[in-house]
């Protein structure tokens, strides 16, 4: 029973976040800081502040542009409960794992910091290895909340036009456009499977019998996604789709986009100055 | 005399070429006129339309639209195959595949920005569907927040949208209620008093005598096997009956529980 409800959690959990995560328009229909900026410039000054993070090996300075973060999703009205949440989690998560082998002397030789024991066996924390590991989980989290700051505060579509100003092909650029479009269609089938799943077979699941089904309707997901993807695409060629993405409005940038966009850039070489020339 | 738009002669068609989806179909569709095509599940209706809306080519016979050939090479004119997406319309009969953007307002806007409007152009029109559909309320939410029959008007809209000369609409009735029906049909007849050709597959035979003054029955041959007027075609019920057209159901007349064969369209009070 308890397993039952564990895969009935997982799932709807996974669609929730889904739901919540890829079609969180809500925050970029709102009238914040980023929201207003013109898109191209956005992303040029997201790139460059992803790239000061990737250079930078000084805590302080990811800190800094982390703050930047935090400051510009308050400015631009994102919860900073649904902001945290999405960012943290997952990806930093998985850094924070990968890295932690390294905080060890085995892997990173160097000034103990902490030891113990485990079966008779010495560990010992360096702290070059630990600096390393907080390097890289710093990283990986400012770049991750920045690149979540730059899709929830700007429309899909929007980024999909940046992409092809700055030269990225246009069949990457199709290709991610559908996949959104398919997204939003699995997340119905999956709620709707789940649904008449549990009208025919009621909560209590045996473990085995409820990883069949959950293999099942993997397997018929992928059946119907392959059904779908073609009637999908003639809806956006019926109203005249090319693979081009027009909108409404175009981009207008203004003196903020232009200043937004020169302090990122200042970040980033002053980044590239503190890590290559100061010393 | 009215100018024929679409010109099919022994159109036919088979997915992956092995599954037969259309067989020989001839057909022309007028200028203005309003035609449904009606058949049980499986008789090609849906193929249809999507030939007409150019999405599948023919691979036996031949398709004209507006006096040019519909084939594999259209695709290489852009001019034309952007010319012949303003002027046609198809209203899919799943509207979660057809309304895949954000919101409502980006699905509206989406067909008259693709196909290079104005922005200004393209404002007016969202204003007048949504005004004509009374989807002002709708227009901030997505699309997946919607009911059937908010969705369906939605597909409606952002098809009307591009003004198109000939929409082609696949079932657009099915599974709703009776007013959201009417307010459908509505927008039809609407339509075609203002010019619009209108191509209708549908199984709702209660609406058929408004919106087709010619009705195509396709049989399980997945061909043509009748063409009238609605009224002669409603009225053979021998022949509704023998193509899954019509059903037997028991109800009530009065006191006495009776079953026969009939269809939800006129002049039949339980």
């Amino acid at each position: 029973m308890k397993r039952s409800r564990f895969i009935e959690k997982s799932l709807m959990g996974t669609v929730a976040f889904l739901r919540e995560s890829v079609f969180a328009d809500d925050y970029a229909a709102k009238k914040g800081f980023l929201q207003a900026r013109d898109p191209r410039f956005k992303t040029a000054a997201v790139f460059f502040l992803v790239l000061s993070v990737l250079f930078s090996r000084d805590i302080p300075a990811i800190a800094v542009i982390y703050l930047i973060t935090l400051l510009s999703a308050g400015c631009s009205f994102i919860n900073p409960v649904f902001f945290l949440s999405r960012t943290w989690f997952f990806i930093p998560f998985f850094a924070l794992f990968i890295a932690a082998p390294s905080v060890f002397s085995v892997f990173t030789p160097g000034e103990p910091l902490a030891s113990f024991r485990i079966g008779g066996f010495l560990l010992q924390i360096t702290r070059q290895g630990a600096a390393g590991a907080l390097i890289f989980f710093s990283r990986v989290l400012v770049s991750v909340s920045l690149c979540v700051l730059l899709s929830l505060t700007t429309k899909h579509f929007a980024l999909l036009k940046v992409l092809r100003v700055f030269r990225v092909p246009q069949i990457f650029v199709m290709t991610l456009g559908m996949c959104y479009r398919y997204i939003f269609l699995f997340i119905g089938i999956i709620q709707d499977t789940y649904t008449a799943m549990k009208s025919r077979c009621g909560y209590a699941v045996s473990p085995v019998k409820g990883q069949r089904i959950v293999a099942w309707n993997i397997a018929t997901l992928w059946q119907r996604s392959y059904q779908m993807q073609n009637r999908v695409y003639d809806a956006m060629l019926s109203r005249g789709y090319t693979g081009e993405t027009y909108l409404y409005g175009g981009f207008r940038a203004g003196v903020k986009d232009v200043f937004m966009l020169a302090a990122a850039a200042v970040i980033f070489f002053f980044v590239l100055w503190q890590t290559y020339c100061s010393s | 005399m009215a100018n024929i738009l679409f010109e099919l002669k022994q159109a036919g068609y088979s997915y992956f070429g092995r599954f037969p989806a259309l067989c020989s179909v001839d057909l022309t569709i007028m200028q203005g006129s309003k035609t449904a095509v009606i058949g049980a599940n499986g008789t090609g209706k849906s193929t249809l339309l999507s030939m007409l809306d150019a999405l599948i080519f023919p691979d036996q016979g031949s398709v004209k639209a507006f006096g040019m050939p519909l084939d594999d090479k259209m695709q290489e004119n852009s001019d034309f195959t952007m010319a012949f997406r303003r002027r046609v319309g198809l209203v899919f009969q799943n509207p979660d595949i057809q309304l895949f953007c954000p919101t409502v307002r980006d699905d509206i806007m989406f067909g008259p920005l693709q196909l290079r409007m104005r922005d200004s152009e393209a404002a007016k029109r969202q204003d007048k569907v949504v005004t004509e559909l009374k989807l002002a309320s709708l227009l901030d939410r997505s699309p997946y927040q919607l009911s059937i029959g908010e969705k369906k008007k939605v597909a409606i809209a952002s098809v009307l949208a591009i003004q198109p000369e000939v929409l082609l609409l696949d079932e657009p009735t099915a599974g709703l209620d009776p007013q959201t029906t009417r307010d459908i049909i509505d927008i039809l007849v609407s339509e075609n008093l203002s010019g619009t050709t209108l191509v209708t597959a549908t199984h709702d035979l209660h609406i058929i005598e408004e919106i087709a003054d010619t009705v195509h029955v396709f049989g399980l041959g997945k061909n043509i096997i009748r063409s009238a007027p609605p009224e002669e075609v409603l009225s053979d019920r021998t022949f509704l009956q023998a193509h899954n057209l019509v059903h037997i159901h028991r109800h009530r007349h009065k006191d006495a529980g009776v079953s026969h064969a009939h269809q939800h369209d006129v002049k039949h009070h339980h």
